[in-house]
């Protein structure tokens, strides 16, 4: 079977645009956790959200594309620009850039993770405006007229498979393309399936990953009604996310785009290309437990760890980084501890753990970023901060540290799980 | 590389709820489509569309007790799925449910509409063309409901089958529009060739028959607008073709090693040989006009199987009824098969059930190997008027005896996304 490797990470995160600054920020413990910006949150009883710094989304894509961010969904933006991040990244010359790519196109796939998007209210409302009766939409004047309000792609700005098809049409990638929608598992499904349809033979490259924004009324208001959001930190959001604290009550809703460029071994070595780590493993499992709970054993989270150490022939022991999916959310911090102890065995007590929710919240589909720390991690020798996490939960041993450290990682693990029991782990190695 | 074959199916269409009855309507050339009863589409450019009738997820699963919540699009999924669990004989059968997995292609699931379109409207301000979030925010709290809200999320038909069944291997959901659930059958199939997983459940969920999924079809024109004659409003290949029909359902199949299956002596119905998925990476609007990506989708799903043009006795089209995609179709499907396009029968059977989005490919797919089973092949319905650029042989408005060893069916996706899969006759 053949290898695969990374040689791209684009990134847009609540810690910097770049996947240079994100890591810079990452290890310096810099917090993207703060008040929501983009509308007022104080009708909500969480306020604070891991929100990308403001930018331009003309600024990423070539001039003749600029016309269609006007169709673009703020989380098809984010996958843009982690696109073109991971593109001038990897050294790969994409149609986005030159009119004779460096590579077949055909060859070429994209599988970049989605979650559900939700309609711009704004631009919505306004459309129903015109079909109100009294406080409720008049669905007769709304099929007579008050639909032709909306812009006539307005259905085409909001399909989990448009991030995928703007990247492709962008750089002109023709090769396999899928788009997972597994909530937080996506970004990390969506490398896996990648890597498996390189090293199968029927792609030699793909960019992967995932992003999306919950950062929008509807996607607050899911977490909180799911209480899954934390309340507790309002004023004080840099302490607010809390992975494995005996203090933590909750997650911090956010958003990014984290995308990579696998590539063949045998062609990255050829083109010289910078190889930031071999993706050694991967395996995806599924809790039979609950749609909202998680199942206390970990049982299957564990199995998904334990089936990629495998894939990648590699042991708990060899492992230098572990970038768990810590949420801050007790009863889950609690369930992930569980199957990492069933995973790890004894290694679990002296493995780095850096859980970087604490910096940049939860980034569900956009959970990408997490496994890019996973990835930079192994290729610095520099393993990220756990700041918020002080004292451990039902006085667990975890190997974290409140600042950012040295160390030679051969081995690295990225892992996360959905809110309705997909799990998937990632391995890498150095090369 | 493990060999896969199909073991189990089952659906839940706009023309009824079980394989056997569903089929016999099909080859009868009876529609499924009416005017919309959902919500009040009255006034709606189109009033039509292929919903599913008197479904009771009862009738299909004893214990709903871990299921109250699920959207309709889940409902679909469990009742598709308990029906292909049991068709495969499974029920009762012990299996290492840790190398039993599920790929679905479903879509997200209905907004909560009332609640979505009140609170909104609530908290408008007129003065700023804006909304009022804090306004918004304490109505929506007062309004929606937490089961409702997170049962939208498009992994819940996946999560709610792994409770079904108890499958604790490889799961996934993709959305990859109208060919998303073509696509998780072909990736479940490779899941399966590499050895992941014994036994894969795969299909797809989907309904877009609410007032917001009609308005986005609608605004974008691709849905027919012959509201006086619904099952006549679905023409695909025909000249006075006018869009698609909105349908919605479910189709899950049953996927096992070859090995898996033999060991436990199960009835095998079809093997799956070949599948292909590309991008055109050419507009987000429309399809390639000369179908380059279906082309290769189509080349690639042969390559796959080691099959040649002149072995694939039946295409199952995407086929969906508007202008665009039918001859695009055409266009590629002779691109590929050449010499021997003229000899492949084709035919859409989205003429009688309507266009069931994600869940199309998987209730195409099962009608292939249907068609292989009894060697008969669905009809296109609705095809009176010759087009000059659909100048295949569609099997109009008649099903036809044939001999048929391997199928082919496509799934073309917005945005450009292309999926084929290929099954044959086991044995062959």
């Amino acid at each position: 079977m053949r290898r695969v490797v990374i040689t791209g990470i684009g990134i847009i995160s609540p810690i910097g645009i770049g996947a240079g600054t994100f890591w810079r920020n990452l290890l310096a413990g810099t917090v993207g956790v703060r008040r929501i910006q983009q509308f007022d949150p104080s009708g909500f009883p969480s306020q604070i959200a891991g929100e990308v710094p403001p930018y331009k989304i003309g600024d990423f894509v070539p001039k003749s594309y600029r016309k269609a961010t006007k169709v673009m969904a703020r989380d098809i933006e984010l996958a843009v620009v982690a696109a073109d991040d991971a593109f001038k990244d990897s050294g790969l010359k994409s149609k986005a850039y030159t009119d004779s790519p460096s590579f077949d196109s055909k060859r070429f796939g994209c599988n970049i993770g989605a979650g559900l998007l939700s309609a711009e209210l704004n631009e919505l409302t306004a459309a129903m405006n015109t079909a109100r009766d009294g406080n409720r939409l008049d669905l007769q004047k709304w099929g007579r007229d008050g639909m032709t309000q909306l812009t006539p792609l307005w259905l085409l700005k909001y399909l989990p498979n448009m991030l995928a098809c703007h990247v492709t049409i962008i750089h002109e990638l023709k090769g396999p393309s899928n788009t997972i929608t597994c909530a937080d598992a996506s970004s990390h499904l969506a490398m896996g399936e990648a890597f498996q349809t390189i090293q199968r033979g029927d792609a030699d490259l793909a960019i992967c990953g995932g992003a999306e924004s919950k950062v929008n009324p509807m996607g607050l208001v899911r977490q909180c009604l799911l209480k899954r959001a934390t309340d507790k930190h309002n004023d004080s959001p840099a302490q607010a996310v809390r992975p494995f604290d005996v203090d933590a009550t909750g997650l911090a809703i956010g958003e990014a785009g984290g995308l990579f460029i696998l590539e063949e071994y045998e062609r990255a070595k050829a083109r010289g290309a910078r190889m930031y780590a071999e993706l050694a493993g991967f395996a995806a499992t599924q809790d039979t437990y609950s749609v909202t709970e998680p199942d206390p054993t970990g049982r299957s989270y564990a199995n998904a760890i334990t089936k990629a150490l495998a894939d990648a022939h590699a042991s708990p022991a060899d492992i230098g980084c572990f970038v768990p999916h810590g949420l801050g959310i007790p009863a889950f911090d609690r369930a992930e501890l569980a199957g990492l102890k069933l995973a790890l065995g004894a290694a679990l007590d002296t493995i780095p753990f850096c859980p970087i929710k604490a910096q940049v919240g939860n980034l569900a589909a956009g959970c990408g970023v997490d496994a890019a720390a996973a990835v930079m991690a192994l290729h610095t020798g520099q393993i990220p901060p756990a700041i918020n996490t002080r004292k451990l939960i039902d006085g667990v041993k975890l190997n974290v540290a409140g600042e950012s450290r040295s160390a030679a990682v051969n081995v690295s693990v990225s892992t996360v799980y959905s809110l309705g029991g997909q799990n998937a782990a990632l391995v890498f190695r150095k090369i | 590389m493990n060999r896969v074959v199909i073991t189990g199916m089952g659906w839940i269409t706009p023309m009824g709820h079980d394989i056997e009855s569903v089929w016999k309507r099909l080859l009868n050339g009876e529609s499924g489509i009416r005017r919309t009863t959902i919500f009040d589409a009255s006034t709606f450019p189109t009033s039509i569309s292929a919903e599913v009738k008197d479904f009771r997820l009862a009738d299909h699963i004893a214990d709903l007790t871990r299921h109250a919540g699920a959207g309709r699009n889940t409902q679909f999924a469990l009742a598709a799925c308990a029906q292909a669990w049991k068709s495969a004989g499974l029920d009762g059968v012990t299996l290492d449910l840790d190398r039993v997995g599920i790929y679905l292609g479903s879509g997200e699931g209905s907004l909560d509409f009332d609640a979505y379109t009140t609170a909104a409207l609530s908290a408008w301000q007129g003065e700023s063309n804006s909304l009022d979030t804090v306004k918004w925010a304490q109505i929506a709290f007062e309004m929606m409901n937490v089961t409702r809200e997170f049962e939208q999320e498009p992994n819940m038909p996946l999560s709610h089958l792994a409770l079904l069944t108890g499958a604790r291997g490889p799961a996934f959901n993709c959305l990859t529009a109208c060919a998303a659930s073509t696509q998780a059958i072909g990736e479940a199939m490779e899941i399966l060739r590499r050895g992941n997983a014994d036994v894969m459940i795969g299909g797809g969920a989907h309904s877009m028959i609410h007032p917001f999924g009609v308005t986005g079809f609608n605004r974008l024109t691709a849905l027919s607008t012959a509201n006086d004659d619904p099952p006549r409003a679905s023409r695909p290949f025909d000249a006075q073709r006018g869009g698609f029909v909105l349908g919605e359902g479910a189709g899950m199949v049953i996927l096992e090693t070859l090995d898996h299956a033999q060991k436990r002596g199960a009835r095998i119905l079809a093997e799956v040989v070949g599948y292909g998925s590309t991008a055109d990476a050419f507009r987000i609007t429309d399809q390639h006009p000369e179908g380059e990506g279906a082309v290769v989708a189509m080349t690639e799903a042969l390559r796959d199987a080691f099959l040649s043009p002149a072995d694939i006795h039946y295409i199952n089209a995407h086929g969906t009824g508007t202008r665009e995609n039918d001859g695009n179709e055409t266009v590629a499907i002779k691109a590929v098969f050449g010499q021997h396009a003229r000899n492949v029968p084709v035919s859409s059977i989205k003429s009688m059930m309507g266009h069931l989005i994600a869940a199309a490919g998987a209730v195409e797919l099962i009608t292939c190997v249907l068609a292989i089973r009894d060697q008969i092949l669905p009809p296109t319905m609705n095809l009176d008027h010759a087009d000059p650029e659909c100048d295949l042989d569609y099997v109009p408005n008649k099903a036809r005896r044939a001999t048929v060893d391997a199928a082919m069916s496509n799934s073309f996706g917005f945005g450009g996304q292309n999926d084929t899969l290929i099954i044959r006759r086991f044995p062959a």
